[in-house]
Protein backbone atom coordinates (compact mmCIF):
# COMPACT_ATOMS: atom_id res chain seq x y z
CA UNK A 1 0.00 0.00 0.00
CA UNK A 2 1.18 3.14 -1.06
CA UNK A 3 1.90 5.90 1.49
CA UNK A 4 0.05 8.70 -0.56
CA UNK A 5 -2.85 7.32 -2.35
CA UNK A 6 -5.36 9.39 -5.01
CA UNK A 7 -7.85 7.17 -5.94
CA UNK A 8 -10.05 8.16 -8.99
CA UNK A 9 -10.27 11.94 -7.94
CA UNK A 10 -12.70 14.04 -9.63
CA UNK A 11 -12.92 17.61 -7.95
CA UNK A 12 -14.97 20.93 -8.93
CA UNK A 13 -15.11 24.47 -7.01
CA UNK A 14 -17.93 25.97 -5.75
CA UNK A 15 -19.32 27.85 -8.64
CA UNK A 16 -17.21 26.62 -11.31
CA UNK A 17 -18.26 24.01 -14.52
CA UNK A 18 -15.57 22.66 -15.48
CA UNK A 19 -13.98 20.01 -12.79
CA UNK A 20 -10.11 21.29 -12.04
CA UNK A 21 -8.98 17.34 -11.01
CA UNK A 22 -10.81 15.03 -13.57
CA UNK A 23 -10.35 11.12 -12.45
CA UNK A 24 -7.05 11.62 -10.85
CA UNK A 25 -5.40 8.97 -9.48
CA UNK A 26 -1.18 8.68 -8.08
CA UNK A 27 0.95 6.54 -5.64
CA UNK A 28 3.37 7.94 -3.48
CA UNK A 29 5.99 5.81 -1.39
CA UNK A 30 7.40 6.52 1.88
CA UNK A 31 10.50 8.76 1.35
CA UNK A 32 9.82 9.48 -2.26
CA UNK A 33 10.50 13.12 -3.59
CA UNK A 34 8.20 13.63 -6.31
CA UNK A 35 7.61 16.85 -8.02
CA UNK A 36 5.00 17.98 -10.31
CA UNK A 37 5.17 19.77 -13.85
CA UNK A 38 2.24 21.13 -15.75
CA UNK A 39 0.96 24.35 -17.35
CA UNK A 40 -1.45 26.95 -16.19
CA UNK A 41 -4.86 25.69 -15.11
CA UNK A 42 -3.29 22.23 -15.07
CA UNK A 43 -4.66 21.53 -11.12
CA UNK A 44 -1.27 21.99 -9.55
CA UNK A 45 -2.31 23.89 -6.57
CA UNK A 46 -5.77 21.76 -6.59
CA UNK A 47 -3.35 18.82 -6.16
CA UNK A 48 -1.60 20.54 -3.19
CA UNK A 49 -4.36 21.72 -1.54
CA UNK A 50 -6.27 18.37 -1.86
CA UNK A 51 -3.17 16.18 -0.53
CA UNK A 52 -2.70 19.21 2.32
CA UNK A 53 -6.80 18.56 3.03
CA UNK A 54 -8.02 22.13 1.97
CA UNK A 55 -10.02 20.64 -0.62
CA UNK A 56 -12.40 20.13 0.39
CA UNK A 57 -12.18 20.38 3.74
CA UNK A 58 -11.75 24.32 3.77
CA UNK A 59 -12.74 25.74 -0.06
CA UNK A 60 -15.96 23.19 0.16
CA UNK A 61 -17.19 22.51 -3.77
CA UNK A 62 -17.68 18.65 -5.29
CA UNK A 63 -15.38 15.83 -4.72
CA UNK A 64 -15.67 12.31 -6.12
CA UNK A 65 -13.04 9.69 -5.32
CA UNK A 66 -10.50 9.24 -2.16
CA UNK A 67 -7.30 10.62 -0.83
CA UNK A 68 -5.47 8.64 1.39
CA UNK A 69 -2.59 9.64 3.40
CA UNK A 70 -0.58 6.77 5.37
CA UNK A 71 -3.56 4.54 5.28
CA UNK A 72 -6.23 7.50 6.76
CA UNK A 73 -8.74 8.86 4.81
CA UNK A 74 -8.91 12.61 4.08
CA UNK A 75 -12.98 12.19 4.09
CA UNK A 76 -13.22 10.74 7.11
CA UNK A 77 -10.69 13.21 8.60
CA UNK A 78 -10.99 16.53 10.20
CA UNK A 79 -8.45 19.65 8.65
CA UNK A 80 -7.07 20.49 12.03
CA UNK A 81 -5.82 16.59 12.37
CA UNK A 82 -4.90 16.19 9.28
CA UNK A 83 -2.32 19.22 8.79
CA UNK A 84 -0.50 17.50 11.86
CA UNK A 85 0.18 14.74 9.07
CA UNK A 86 1.02 17.21 5.84
CA UNK A 87 2.59 20.16 6.06
CA UNK A 88 1.58 23.02 3.44
CA UNK A 89 3.78 25.97 1.80
CA UNK A 90 2.43 27.77 -1.10
CA UNK A 91 4.09 30.38 -3.50
CA UNK A 92 2.95 33.71 -1.93
CA UNK A 93 5.32 33.93 0.75
CA UNK A 94 4.10 37.52 2.65
CA UNK A 95 0.68 36.05 2.88
CA UNK A 96 1.86 32.82 4.92
CA UNK A 97 3.09 35.40 7.27
CA UNK A 98 0.62 34.51 10.64
CA UNK A 99 1.44 38.35 11.12
CA UNK A 100 0.59 37.23 15.07
CA UNK A 101 4.27 37.49 15.17
CA UNK A 102 7.03 40.22 15.76
CA UNK A 103 10.16 37.97 14.58
CA UNK A 104 11.47 35.04 12.64
CA UNK A 105 11.97 32.87 15.26
CA UNK A 106 8.55 33.85 17.02
CA UNK A 107 7.15 32.93 13.86
CA UNK A 108 8.21 29.46 13.49
CA UNK A 109 7.41 28.94 16.47
CA UNK A 110 3.89 29.38 15.86
CA UNK A 111 2.81 26.11 14.79
CA UNK A 112 4.63 24.30 17.72
CA UNK A 113 2.61 26.69 20.07
CA UNK A 114 -0.66 25.99 18.17
CA UNK A 115 -0.08 22.36 18.45
CA UNK A 116 0.91 22.47 22.19
CA UNK A 117 4.65 21.55 21.94
CA UNK A 118 6.47 22.09 25.44
CA UNK A 119 8.81 25.27 25.80
CA UNK A 120 12.01 24.06 25.67
CA UNK A 121 11.79 21.77 23.06
CA UNK A 122 9.59 24.25 20.72
CA UNK A 123 13.14 26.40 21.02
CA UNK A 124 15.68 23.41 20.39
CA UNK A 125 12.86 22.35 17.05
CA UNK A 126 12.82 26.14 15.84
CA UNK A 127 16.49 26.41 16.22
CA UNK A 128 16.99 23.12 14.52
CA UNK A 129 14.83 24.10 11.27
CA UNK A 130 16.51 27.48 11.36
CA UNK A 131 20.23 25.81 10.89
CA UNK A 132 18.52 23.25 8.46
CA UNK A 133 17.26 26.22 5.94
CA UNK A 134 20.33 28.60 6.75
CA UNK A 135 18.39 31.51 8.57
CA UNK A 136 19.56 31.80 11.51
CA UNK A 137 20.75 34.22 11.37
CA UNK A 138 17.39 36.43 10.23
CA UNK A 139 16.20 34.55 13.94
CA UNK A 140 15.39 38.81 15.47
CA UNK A 141 14.17 40.20 12.29
CA UNK A 142 10.36 41.41 11.26
CA UNK A 143 9.39 38.49 9.17
CA UNK A 144 7.86 42.14 7.36
CA UNK A 145 11.01 43.24 6.50
CA UNK A 146 12.64 40.08 4.63
CA UNK A 147 13.25 39.97 0.70
CA UNK A 148 10.80 37.57 -0.89
CA UNK A 149 13.29 34.63 -1.00
CA UNK A 150 14.08 35.17 2.34
CA UNK A 151 10.57 35.06 3.50
CA UNK A 152 9.77 31.76 1.35
CA UNK A 153 12.49 30.02 3.48
CA UNK A 154 10.74 31.13 6.47
CA UNK A 155 7.46 29.94 5.70
CA UNK A 156 9.01 26.69 4.15
CA UNK A 157 11.42 26.25 7.70
CA UNK A 158 7.93 26.99 9.51
CA UNK A 159 6.13 23.91 8.24
CA UNK A 160 9.29 21.81 8.28
CA UNK A 161 9.55 22.86 11.78
CA UNK A 162 6.26 21.09 12.41
CA UNK A 163 7.34 17.26 11.06
CA UNK A 164 5.02 16.19 8.61
CA UNK A 165 5.23 12.81 7.58
CA UNK A 166 4.15 14.26 3.97
CA UNK A 167 5.81 17.89 2.60
CA UNK A 168 3.68 19.31 0.32
CA UNK A 169 5.44 22.53 -1.69
CA UNK A 170 3.33 24.59 -4.22
CA UNK A 171 6.40 26.49 -5.90
CA UNK A 172 8.46 27.32 -3.27
CA UNK A 173 11.60 28.62 -4.39
CA UNK A 174 9.78 31.03 -7.28
CA UNK A 175 11.41 34.35 -5.53
CA UNK A 176 14.73 32.86 -4.82
CA UNK A 177 17.75 33.33 -6.73
CA UNK A 178 19.99 30.50 -7.89
CA UNK A 179 21.84 30.03 -4.75
CA UNK A 180 18.45 29.98 -2.71
CA UNK A 181 16.97 27.47 -4.91
CA UNK A 182 19.76 25.27 -4.91
CA UNK A 183 19.59 25.06 -1.22
CA UNK A 184 15.90 24.51 -0.62
CA UNK A 185 16.30 21.78 -3.01
CA UNK A 186 19.12 20.16 -1.05
CA UNK A 187 17.19 20.48 2.13
CA UNK A 188 14.01 19.02 0.75
CA UNK A 189 16.00 15.96 -1.08
CA UNK A 190 17.64 15.64 2.54
CA UNK A 191 14.07 15.58 4.18
CA UNK A 192 13.21 13.24 2.23
CA UNK A 193 16.89 10.93 2.68
CA UNK A 194 15.15 11.15 6.37
CA UNK A 195 11.64 9.41 5.14
CA UNK A 196 9.81 12.15 4.94
CA UNK A 197 7.67 11.85 1.76
CA UNK A 198 7.68 14.90 -0.21
CA UNK A 199 5.17 16.56 -3.44
CA UNK A 200 6.71 19.75 -4.95
CA UNK A 201 5.32 22.04 -7.58
CA UNK A 202 8.29 23.62 -9.52
CA UNK A 203 9.09 24.97 -12.81
CA UNK A 204 12.72 24.63 -12.67
CA UNK A 205 13.14 21.17 -14.66
CA UNK A 206 16.72 21.61 -14.18
CA UNK A 207 17.09 21.29 -10.55
CA UNK A 208 14.14 18.62 -10.87
CA UNK A 209 16.20 16.88 -12.69
CA UNK A 210 19.26 16.57 -10.65
CA UNK A 211 16.86 16.63 -7.21
CA UNK A 212 13.76 14.56 -7.52
CA UNK A 213 13.44 11.01 -7.45
CA UNK A 214 10.41 11.09 -9.71
CA UNK A 215 8.12 13.20 -12.23
CA UNK A 216 4.44 13.76 -12.41
CA UNK A 217 3.27 15.77 -15.51
CA UNK A 218 -0.48 16.88 -14.85
CA UNK A 219 -2.77 18.63 -17.40
CA UNK A 220 -6.04 19.26 -17.68
CA UNK A 221 -6.18 17.68 -14.22
CA UNK A 222 -5.23 14.58 -15.48
CA UNK A 223 -1.85 12.71 -15.16
CA UNK A 224 0.01 13.14 -18.65
CA UNK A 225 2.86 11.30 -17.98
CA UNK A 226 5.04 10.19 -14.88
CA UNK A 227 8.36 8.60 -14.65
CA UNK A 228 11.93 9.11 -14.06
CA UNK A 229 12.77 12.73 -14.40
CA UNK A 230 14.84 12.18 -17.26
CA UNK A 231 12.20 10.01 -19.28
CA UNK A 232 10.07 12.80 -18.65
CA UNK A 233 11.57 15.94 -19.05
CA UNK A 234 12.68 14.74 -22.47
CA UNK A 235 9.84 13.10 -23.98
CA UNK A 236 8.51 14.24 -27.56
CA UNK A 237 4.92 14.49 -25.47
CA UNK A 238 5.73 16.96 -22.88
CA UNK A 239 7.75 19.22 -25.25
CA UNK A 240 4.27 18.85 -27.74
CA UNK A 241 1.55 19.95 -24.90
CA UNK A 242 2.84 22.62 -24.13
CA UNK A 243 5.11 22.19 -21.07
CA UNK A 244 8.15 24.52 -20.11
CA UNK A 245 11.04 22.56 -20.71
CA UNK A 246 14.72 22.59 -20.82
CA UNK A 247 16.60 25.11 -23.28
CA UNK A 248 19.03 22.44 -23.49
CA UNK A 249 16.78 19.40 -24.65
CA UNK A 250 15.61 21.49 -27.04
CA UNK A 251 18.56 22.58 -28.76
CA UNK A 252 19.53 18.26 -28.12
CA UNK A 253 16.30 17.81 -29.40
CA UNK A 254 17.00 19.97 -33.18
CA UNK A 255 20.44 19.02 -32.80
CA UNK A 256 19.23 14.99 -32.93
CA UNK A 257 16.72 15.87 -35.80
CA UNK A 258 20.20 17.41 -38.07
CA UNK A 259 22.57 14.33 -37.20
CA UNK A 260 24.56 16.56 -34.29
CA UNK A 261 23.33 14.62 -30.85
CA UNK A 262 24.52 11.37 -31.45
CA UNK A 263 23.41 9.84 -27.93
CA UNK A 264 19.55 7.94 -27.68
CA UNK A 265 18.76 10.24 -24.42
CA UNK A 266 18.28 13.98 -24.86
CA UNK A 267 19.93 15.87 -21.66
CA UNK A 268 18.19 17.94 -19.05
CA UNK A 269 20.81 20.11 -17.70
CA UNK A 270 24.16 21.82 -18.87
CA UNK A 271 26.52 19.13 -17.54
CA UNK A 272 24.39 16.37 -19.26
CA UNK A 273 24.21 18.57 -22.83
CA UNK A 274 27.88 19.58 -22.63
CA UNK A 275 29.31 15.97 -21.75
CA UNK A 276 26.89 14.67 -24.80
CA UNK A 277 28.03 17.38 -27.19
CA UNK A 278 31.41 16.32 -26.89
CA UNK A 279 31.40 12.80 -26.94
CA UNK B 1 8.12 49.41 5.30
CA UNK B 2 8.14 48.03 8.27
CA UNK B 3 6.98 50.10 10.20
CA UNK B 4 3.79 48.34 13.31
CA UNK B 5 1.05 50.16 15.17
CA UNK B 6 2.69 49.95 18.53
CA UNK B 7 3.73 52.87 21.09
CA UNK B 8 5.74 49.89 22.87
CA UNK B 9 9.16 50.82 23.47
CA UNK B 10 11.92 48.55 24.66
CA UNK B 11 13.60 49.19 27.79
CA UNK B 12 14.25 47.52 30.90
CA UNK B 13 12.82 48.74 33.57
CA UNK B 14 10.30 48.12 36.89
CA UNK B 15 7.34 48.73 35.09
CA UNK B 16 8.21 47.01 31.67
CA UNK B 17 9.05 44.03 33.81
CA UNK B 18 5.53 43.91 35.47
CA UNK B 19 3.04 41.47 34.45
CA UNK B 20 1.04 42.60 30.98
CA UNK B 21 -2.22 41.71 33.42
CA UNK B 22 -0.50 43.72 36.10
CA UNK B 23 -0.13 46.48 34.43
CA UNK B 24 -3.64 46.59 32.79
CA UNK B 25 -5.50 45.97 36.59
CA UNK B 26 -3.28 49.00 37.08
CA UNK B 27 -4.24 51.15 34.76
CA UNK B 28 -7.78 50.39 35.06
CA UNK B 29 -7.40 51.15 38.51
CA UNK B 30 -5.77 54.62 38.20
CA UNK B 31 -8.72 55.66 36.18
CA UNK B 32 -11.58 53.89 37.94
CA UNK B 33 -9.89 55.88 41.10
CA UNK B 34 -9.60 59.52 39.00
CA UNK B 35 -13.41 59.21 38.36
CA UNK B 36 -15.07 57.37 41.23
CA UNK B 37 -13.12 58.59 44.45
CA UNK B 38 -15.38 60.94 46.49
CA UNK B 39 -12.98 63.15 46.89
CA UNK B 40 -12.17 66.92 44.82
CA UNK B 41 -8.50 66.96 44.19
CA UNK B 42 -8.08 62.98 43.09
CA UNK B 43 -7.27 63.41 39.63
CA UNK B 44 -5.10 66.05 40.36
CA UNK B 45 -2.98 64.42 42.50
CA UNK B 46 -2.96 61.05 40.62
CA UNK B 47 -1.41 62.67 38.14
CA UNK B 48 1.21 64.16 40.62
CA UNK B 49 1.93 60.98 42.89
CA UNK B 50 1.29 58.11 40.30
CA UNK B 51 0.99 59.32 36.83
CA UNK B 52 4.66 61.00 36.73
CA UNK B 53 6.61 58.91 39.11
CA UNK B 54 5.18 55.46 37.16
CA UNK B 55 6.42 57.46 33.55
CA UNK B 56 10.17 57.96 35.16
CA UNK B 57 9.62 54.25 37.20
CA UNK B 58 9.04 52.90 33.52
CA UNK B 59 12.07 55.12 32.32
CA UNK B 60 9.84 56.57 29.51
CA UNK B 61 9.19 60.28 30.83
CA UNK B 62 10.57 62.09 27.82
CA UNK B 63 8.10 59.78 25.58
CA UNK B 64 5.58 60.11 27.80
CA UNK B 65 6.04 63.73 27.99
CA UNK B 66 5.63 63.91 23.87
CA UNK B 67 2.29 61.96 24.12
CA UNK B 68 0.93 64.36 26.77
CA UNK B 69 2.26 67.60 24.79
CA UNK B 70 1.05 66.73 21.52
CA UNK B 71 -2.09 65.06 23.00
CA UNK B 72 -3.20 64.80 26.55
CA UNK B 73 -2.57 68.48 27.27
CA UNK B 74 -4.71 70.07 23.98
CA UNK B 75 -7.73 67.35 24.22
CA UNK B 76 -8.20 67.88 28.16
CA UNK B 77 -7.62 71.89 27.41
CA UNK B 78 -10.27 72.19 24.64
CA UNK B 79 -12.80 69.66 27.19
CA UNK B 80 -11.80 72.08 29.90
CA UNK B 81 -12.98 75.16 27.98
CA UNK B 82 -15.94 73.55 26.21
CA UNK B 83 -17.04 73.11 29.99
CA UNK B 84 -15.83 76.07 31.82
CA UNK B 85 -18.08 78.16 29.04
CA UNK B 86 -21.19 75.99 28.26
CA UNK B 87 -21.59 74.25 31.85
CA UNK B 88 -25.11 76.11 33.16
CA UNK B 89 -24.09 76.14 37.06
CA UNK B 90 -23.11 78.57 39.50
CA UNK B 91 -23.88 82.29 39.75
CA UNK B 92 -20.31 83.82 40.54
CA UNK B 93 -19.35 84.85 37.63
CA UNK B 94 -15.41 85.72 37.02
CA UNK B 95 -14.58 85.89 32.80
CA UNK B 96 -16.77 86.98 30.13
CA UNK B 97 -16.28 87.00 26.36
CA UNK B 98 -19.33 88.12 24.62
CA UNK B 99 -22.06 85.97 25.73
CA UNK B 100 -20.24 83.17 27.35
CA UNK B 101 -19.27 83.19 31.32
CA UNK B 102 -17.61 81.35 33.22
CA UNK B 103 -18.45 80.67 37.11
CA UNK B 104 -16.38 79.24 39.74
CA UNK B 105 -18.08 76.29 39.58
CA UNK B 106 -18.10 75.66 36.17
CA UNK B 107 -14.49 76.36 36.12
CA UNK B 108 -13.72 73.90 39.28
CA UNK B 109 -16.06 71.72 37.38
CA UNK B 110 -14.20 71.65 34.00
CA UNK B 111 -10.95 71.54 35.83
CA UNK B 112 -11.68 67.87 37.28
CA UNK B 113 -13.05 66.74 34.05
CA UNK B 114 -10.59 67.62 32.22
CA UNK B 115 -7.52 66.47 34.94
CA UNK B 116 -10.09 62.77 34.59
CA UNK B 117 -9.14 62.55 30.99
CA UNK B 118 -5.68 63.51 31.42
CA UNK B 119 -5.39 60.75 34.22
CA UNK B 120 -7.00 58.15 31.90
CA UNK B 121 -5.02 59.17 28.83
CA UNK B 122 -2.00 59.32 30.92
CA UNK B 123 -2.55 55.46 32.66
CA UNK B 124 -3.36 54.28 28.68
CA UNK B 125 0.15 55.93 26.94
CA UNK B 126 2.08 54.17 29.81
CA UNK B 127 0.37 50.79 29.31
CA UNK B 128 0.76 51.29 25.38
CA UNK B 129 4.36 52.43 26.68
CA UNK B 130 5.83 49.94 28.47
CA UNK B 131 3.96 46.31 26.98
CA UNK B 132 4.71 44.64 24.60
CA UNK B 133 1.01 44.02 22.21
CA UNK B 134 2.30 40.06 21.90
CA UNK B 135 2.92 39.59 25.46
CA UNK B 136 -0.02 41.13 26.66
CA UNK B 137 -1.94 38.70 23.94
CA UNK B 138 -0.09 35.65 24.78
CA UNK B 139 -0.71 36.70 28.70
CA UNK B 140 -3.81 36.92 28.38
CA UNK B 141 -4.45 33.64 26.15
CA UNK B 142 -2.65 31.69 28.60
CA UNK B 143 -5.42 32.97 30.90
CA UNK B 144 -7.94 32.01 28.91
CA UNK B 145 -8.55 34.78 26.34
CA UNK B 146 -9.75 32.87 23.39
CA UNK B 147 -6.94 32.43 20.71
CA UNK B 148 -9.08 33.93 17.82
CA UNK B 149 -9.49 37.00 19.78
CA UNK B 150 -5.67 37.55 20.49
CA UNK B 151 -4.74 37.03 16.44
CA UNK B 152 -7.59 39.64 15.44
CA UNK B 153 -6.34 42.23 17.29
CA UNK B 154 -2.52 41.24 16.81
CA UNK B 155 -2.78 40.94 13.00
CA UNK B 156 -4.18 44.21 12.84
CA UNK B 157 -1.72 45.46 14.55
CA UNK B 158 0.57 44.54 11.90
CA UNK B 159 -1.08 43.81 8.42
CA UNK B 160 -2.63 47.48 8.44
CA UNK B 161 0.85 48.99 8.19
CA UNK B 162 1.38 46.50 5.00
CA UNK B 163 -2.36 47.57 3.30
CA UNK B 164 -1.54 51.39 4.17
CA UNK B 165 2.57 50.64 2.13
CA UNK B 166 0.35 48.21 -0.52
CA UNK B 167 -2.35 51.66 -1.36
CA UNK B 168 1.01 53.46 -1.54
CA UNK B 169 2.45 51.18 -4.26
CA UNK B 170 -0.89 50.94 -6.22
CA UNK B 171 -1.38 55.03 -6.31
CA UNK B 172 2.31 55.00 -7.29
CA UNK B 173 1.51 52.64 -9.77
CA UNK B 174 -1.21 54.31 -10.95
CA UNK B 175 0.35 57.81 -11.28
CA UNK B 176 2.96 56.71 -13.20
CA UNK B 177 -0.10 55.66 -15.55
CA UNK B 178 -1.11 59.27 -15.50
CA UNK B 179 -3.78 58.90 -12.38
CA UNK B 180 -4.74 62.47 -12.07
CA UNK B 181 -3.58 63.66 -8.46
CA UNK B 182 -3.53 67.35 -8.98
CA UNK B 183 -6.68 69.08 -10.37
CA UNK B 184 -9.52 69.57 -8.45
CA UNK B 185 -10.43 67.44 -5.35
CA UNK B 186 -13.96 65.93 -6.89
CA UNK B 187 -11.78 64.90 -9.72
CA UNK B 188 -8.85 63.12 -7.67
CA UNK B 189 -11.61 61.44 -5.76
CA UNK B 190 -13.31 60.07 -8.45
CA UNK B 191 -9.95 59.03 -9.94
CA UNK B 192 -9.63 57.11 -6.57
CA UNK B 193 -12.08 54.75 -7.34
CA UNK B 194 -9.78 52.13 -9.66
CA UNK B 195 -8.07 52.16 -6.55
CA UNK B 196 -10.33 50.09 -4.47
CA UNK B 197 -10.82 47.32 -6.48
CA UNK B 198 -7.30 46.12 -6.35
CA UNK B 199 -6.68 46.85 -2.65
CA UNK B 200 -9.95 45.99 -1.33
CA UNK B 201 -10.25 42.50 -3.75
CA UNK B 202 -6.40 41.98 -3.22
CA UNK B 203 -6.87 41.91 0.31
CA UNK B 204 -10.14 39.56 0.46
CA UNK B 205 -6.96 37.00 -1.65
CA UNK B 206 -4.72 37.63 0.60
CA UNK B 207 -6.83 37.08 3.72
CA UNK B 208 -8.03 33.64 2.20
CA UNK B 209 -4.37 32.68 1.91
CA UNK B 210 -3.45 33.88 5.45
CA UNK B 211 -6.14 31.60 6.58
CA UNK B 212 -5.20 28.74 4.63
CA UNK B 213 -1.23 29.63 5.60
CA UNK B 214 -2.22 29.49 9.60
CA UNK B 215 -4.69 26.83 9.41
CA UNK B 216 -2.05 24.62 8.10
CA UNK B 217 0.08 25.08 11.07
CA UNK B 218 -2.32 24.08 13.24
CA UNK B 219 -4.20 27.49 14.66
CA UNK B 220 -7.66 25.64 15.00
CA UNK B 221 -5.82 22.37 16.60
CA UNK B 222 -7.65 21.04 19.79
CA UNK B 223 -4.46 20.92 21.41
CA UNK B 224 -3.68 22.88 24.68
CA UNK B 225 -1.58 25.79 23.30
CA UNK B 226 1.86 26.66 24.38
CA UNK B 227 3.99 30.01 24.26
CA UNK B 228 7.64 30.44 23.88
CA UNK B 229 8.20 33.04 25.76
CA UNK B 230 7.72 32.58 29.34
CA UNK B 231 5.85 35.84 30.74
CA UNK B 232 6.25 35.55 34.45
CA UNK B 233 3.53 36.45 36.93
CA UNK B 234 5.72 36.61 40.54
CA UNK B 235 3.87 37.19 43.89
CA UNK B 236 4.65 40.41 43.72
CA UNK B 237 2.24 40.82 40.83
CA UNK B 238 -0.59 38.80 42.03
CA UNK B 239 -0.36 40.93 45.66
CA UNK B 240 -0.42 44.03 43.79
CA UNK B 241 -3.25 43.30 41.68
CA UNK B 242 -5.15 42.23 45.21
CA UNK B 243 -3.95 45.48 46.58
CA UNK B 244 -5.09 47.66 43.41
CA UNK B 245 -8.82 45.65 43.45
CA UNK B 246 -9.10 46.49 46.60
CA UNK B 247 -8.68 49.87 46.25
CA UNK B 248 -11.24 49.98 43.48
CA UNK B 249 -13.50 48.61 45.71
CA UNK B 250 -13.20 50.95 48.49
CA UNK B 251 -13.51 54.12 45.79
CA UNK B 252 -16.37 52.58 44.43
CA UNK B 253 -18.50 51.60 47.39
CA UNK B 254 -17.15 55.41 49.18
CA UNK B 255 -18.53 56.63 46.50
CA UNK B 256 -22.07 54.66 46.67
CA UNK B 257 -22.20 55.04 50.04
CA UNK B 258 -21.70 59.28 50.13
CA UNK B 259 -24.08 59.78 47.12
Amino acid sequence: MAFVNLQNVTYKYPLTEKPVLQNLSLQIQEGEFVSVIGPNGAGKSTLCYALAGFVPHFFKGEINGEIEVDGKKSSESTLDEWVLNVGLAFQNPFNQISGAKYTVFEEIAFGLENIGVPREEMKKRVEEAMSLTGISELADRSPYSLSGGQQQRVALTSILVMRPRLLVLDEPTSQMDPIGTREVFGVVRRMAEEGMTVVMVEHKVEWIANFADRVIALKEGQVLMEGKPNEVLTSDLLAESGFGISRYTSTAREAKKRGLWKKENLPVTLDEAVKGFKS
Amino acid sequence: MHERLSFHIQRDSFLHRLNPLTKLVLTLTLILLAFTFPWYWTPHLLVLIAVIPLSLLGKVFREFMLTALRLIIPAAGFLFLMQAFFQPIGTDIIFQFYFLDMTSESVLFAFRNAMRIVVMVSAFTLFLLTTHPSELMSDLTRRGLPGQFAYVIISTLQILPQIMAKAQTIISAQRSRGLDTESSFLKRAGSLIPLIGPLVFGSLVEVEERAIAIEARGFTSKHVKTSLHEIPDPTFDKSLRWVLLILIIISIGLNLWLS
